[in-house]
């Protein structure tokens, strides 16, 4: 329980790994809290060497998690379609549709909450706690793209002016975003700091 | 329709689908959603610091208005 960062994760070392680890390292005791998105490894030791059966496993929990929604947007008489999907090392889920604003929420919090529910809905099914990303009608996906913007437009203000700057609050997802682009960008780095939910991204000169 | 999609979310996180009950009561101060799990699975659907039933709320209550509660309710005899 104190260790949640497995070894899984800086083995399969994908581009993004390296942030999840940083926000995780500065402060441990808040993976806990901030396992939303990232740190949900903690039961991760024993696929260590299991690629192959990692990526069935992702299928898996994209087809119980489009059945899981799937049947939720049936009784809420609700139009969508599911888009499954693997990035990196997690099942990505889509739904898309016209009128999908009551499921997505005010700031995404439906969204959010979704998310989480599908994922215990997965775990249930595999056994395996599922660390997969839901997007509801391309809000997670818009929020990414502007998020990216503001990330890179920061990294240039403080790269040039050598003084750190504090980003608004920011769920897990968005603050995971931002340390993406930060640490692609030259002469910054970032940290996250704050409790939940007011943990915020501070992207600091390069030392 | 509110307490089917309910039923569907709960029955999809706990070890036994069978013995979950939804009922809504209309009340004077509004609608309410009470859940029944098996005594075994209230841990599955309060879930860590309450997070789990958290969620199904704030799913419920954006499908179903703000004035709709749901409440889990604890049917280990006491």
């Amino acid at each position: 329980m104190s260790t949640p960062q497995s070894s899984t994760e800086t083995e399969t070392a994908l581009p993004d790994a390296d942030p999840v680890d940083a926000d995780a390292v500065v402060e441990p005791v808040d993976v806990l809290e901030d396992d939303t998105t990232d740190a949900e490894d903690t039961d991760g030791d024993e696929d260590d060497e299991e690629d192959d059966e990692e990526d069935d496993l992702l299928v898996q929990e994209g087809d119980v998690a489009g059945d899981y929604l799937e049947r939720l947007l049936d009784i809420l008489d609700v139009d969508g379609d599911i888009d499954l999907d693997v990035e990196g090392d997690r099942a990505s889920v889509a739904v898309v549709g016209d009128e999908l604003t009551t499921l997505i929420g005010p700031g995404g919090a439906t969204l959010e909450a979704l998310q989480e529910l599908t994922r215990l809905a997965v775990a249930q099914s595999t056994g395996t706690r599922s660390r997969l990303m839901l997007d509801i009608g391309g809000f997670r996906a818009k929020r990414r793209a502007d998020l990216t913007e503001l990330a890179g437009q920061a990294a240039s203000r403080v790269a040039a002016s050598g003084t750190a700057e504090r980003l608004s609050p920011m769920n897990p997802f968005e603050r995971k975003v931002v340390h993406d682009v930060i640490a692609a960008a030259d002469g910054v780095r970032s940290e996250s700091e704050g409790e939940e939910p007011n943990r915020r991204v501070v992207v600091l000169p390069a030392s | 329709m509110l307490e089917e999609a309910l039923e569907h979310l709960v029955k999809g996180i706990v070890d036994n689908p069978d013995d979950v009950a939804v009922d809504l009561i209309n009340g004077r101060r509004g609608k309410t959603l009470e859940v029944r799990v098996h005594p075994d699975d209230l841990g599955k659907v309060i879930g860590r610091g309450g997070r789990t039933a958290k969620a199904l709320r704030q799913v419920m209550t954006g499908v179903g208005g703000r004035g709709l509660r749901v409440d889990v309710v604890d049917t280990d005899g006491r």
